[in-house]
């Protein structure tokens, strides 16, 4: 009987928990280690971060899923791993603070970021001055900020809405732009837009950019980028832009950063949200006496290494399309994989920039919902070969990788929108592609519309049904 | 880049939307059944 430990269970790890379970659960054991009893879902975090969707919408317990998927849940988080043949074990602990060890013969990493809002002073929700929408707790707070902002423009007065990235290394932009504009339709529709002026911060090296190097598609004969499609929503819209821009720190009125020159500048505001630099979520790496073996397993910020060519130069690496892991396996240690957030990228899609004075701009490359899904996948799958037949038969790499992005711009039904961004591949690929996108561009495609917000509504719809193993699951793409 | 009026209307207009909503929901069948998907 073979042993399978999960770490975390977001879209990578309870992806890979319910196939796992489905093929493995009854003969083998599958256990997974979660800070919570439930799953949320994410993408749906920017309606709640606006009063229009109840928290509880967004989840279910994990518990009675598990049950039927004979997979084991165990709420805690994981504090050491031992990968050393022989001895392999995961030490959690426990919400009461009891710890647990867990052996395992096969371990998939996919506890997600930690949010690094120590990385800049000023910034996050509890310490610091911002709000966040990258947990649920987080995006209840910044409901409950953003609801008193409102109470503030009904009674006359004028304010500075920021949102965007608080790091010059952040990622995630696409769920800051949905938060942004969802607040814009928001206060249309409760006729206080024009006391709130609304700015989109962002590290990304242009507007549009999200992380993904932006995208360009064949509209009516022309390419059009995703640069000039957001830039016409913003302008559309009246919201203001600030680009390039790696915040320094905040303090209660002020956003300090640093741009692309160089050159320090302030936005000043009432209300931000701004996300973190994810960092790997830290944990003790100990070989069979109790050495310290991270540098086998992750990176300097704590990702976990896979099957990917590490430390290209940008140059190199936007030619080597294989330098991006296919199966997200630890070189070191073979029956260590990574999925999600936790896997280590080997760059970022997006051109890196250093300012004269040091400073890194990067937009991190997205590793999100339906590219977490895939990697949980293809994981999944590749473990149940291992047991089943020795050797894997399954690989996946963000150069080969189909994803579509649904970025909301107003839940409504009846008057909402989304923009919907179908990228294929998301990393380009210029051997397979050699146009100057490095993008399939009968495949990837950029739309604006009502039909947008039906499609994000179906999706929260459609994957609250998957993610809880119900019949047909298998069916709905992740 | 701007948005024509005509594009405005669309984008709002239920009839067409519907239609749109048709073709995006086989665009993506059709991209991940292109993809992968191993």
């Amino acid at each position: 009987m073979a042993k399978v430990v999960i770490l975390g269970a977001g879209f990578a790890g309870h992806t890979a928990a319910l196939y796992l379970g489905s093929r493995l659960g009854k003969d083998h054991e599958v256990t997974v280690v979660n800070r919570y009893d439930y799953f949320g879902f994410v993408p749906s975090w920017v309606w709640v971060g606006v009063g229009h969707m109840a928290p509880e919408k967004t989840t279910f317990k994990l518990r009675p899923v598990y049950d039927r998927m004979h997979v084991r849940l165990v709420v805690g988080k994981a504090t050491e791993i031992h990968p050393d043949v022989g001895d392999q074990y995961v030490i959690a602990e426990k919400e009461g603070g009891e710890t647990v060890r867990l052996d395992y013969d096969y371990l998939v990493v996919a506890t997600g970021p930690k949010l690094n809002f120590a990385g800049t002073p000023g910034l996050g929700p509890g310490s610091g001055y911002t709000y966040s929408i990258c947990t649920l707790p987080h995006a209840v707070q910044a409901r409950d900020k953003y609801l008193e902002v409102v109470e503030r423009l009904k009674r006359g007065e004028r304010l500075r809405i920021v949102i965007g990235t608080g790091h010059g290394g952040a990622t995630c932009q696409g769920a800051g732009f949905e938060y942004l504009i969802n607040i814009h339709k928001d206060l249309v529709k409760k006729g206080l837009r024009e006391r709130a002026s609304l700015t989109w911060l962002s590290n990304e090296p242009a507007l549009g950019d999200f992380g993904v190097g932006g995208v360009w598609v064949r509209q009516k004969g022309r390419f059009v980028s995703s640069e000039e499609f957001i830039r016409a929503i913003f302008e559309e819209y009246g919201i203001a832009w600030e680009v390039q821009r790696a915040v320094q720190r905040v303090d209660e009125k002020v956003i300090y950063w640093e741009d692309r020159d160089g050159r320090y500048g302030e936005t000043p505001y009432d209300f931000a949200m701004l996300i973190p630099q994810f960092t790997g979520v830290p944990m003790k790496y100990l070989g069979k006496n109790g050495e310290d073996v991270a540098a086998k397993l992750t990176n300097k910020a704590g990702f976990i290494l896979t099957d990917g060519i590490y430390g290209l130069p940008y140059e190199e690496l936007v030619k080597t399309p294989d330098a991006w892991p296919a199966v997200y396996q630890n070189p070191s240690y073979p029956n260590i994989f990574a999925a999600g957030i936790a896997f280590a990228p080997p760059g970022p899609i997006s051109v890196p920039h250093v300012t004269p004075n040091g400073t890194a701009i990067v937009a991190t490359a997205p590793r999100t919902g339906m590219v977490s899904g895939i990697i949980g996948r293809v994981v999944a799958l590749n473990i149940v070969d291992l047991i089943m037949r020795g050797r894997m038969t399954h690989r996946e790499r963000m150069t080969e990788m189909f994803a579509s992005c649904i970025a909301s711009m107003g839940d409504s039904l009846w008057d909402g929108a989304a923009v919907v961004i179908n990228v294929y591949p998301v990393v380009p690929d210029r051997t397979r592609y050699p146009n100057e996108t490095g993008r399939d561009l009968g495949i990837t495609y950029m739309e604006m519309g009502l039909s947008g917000a039906w499609m994000k509504r179906m999706i929260h719809e459609t994957f609250m049904w998957k993610l809880q193993g119900r019949p047909g699951w298998t069916i709905i793409p992740e | 880049m701007r948005f024509t009026r005509r594009e405005k209307f669309l984008m709002k207009f239920h009839p067409y939307q519907l239609w749109r909503f048709i073709v995006l929901n086989l665009k993506i069948l059709k991209a991940v059944d292109h993809s992968k998907r191993s």
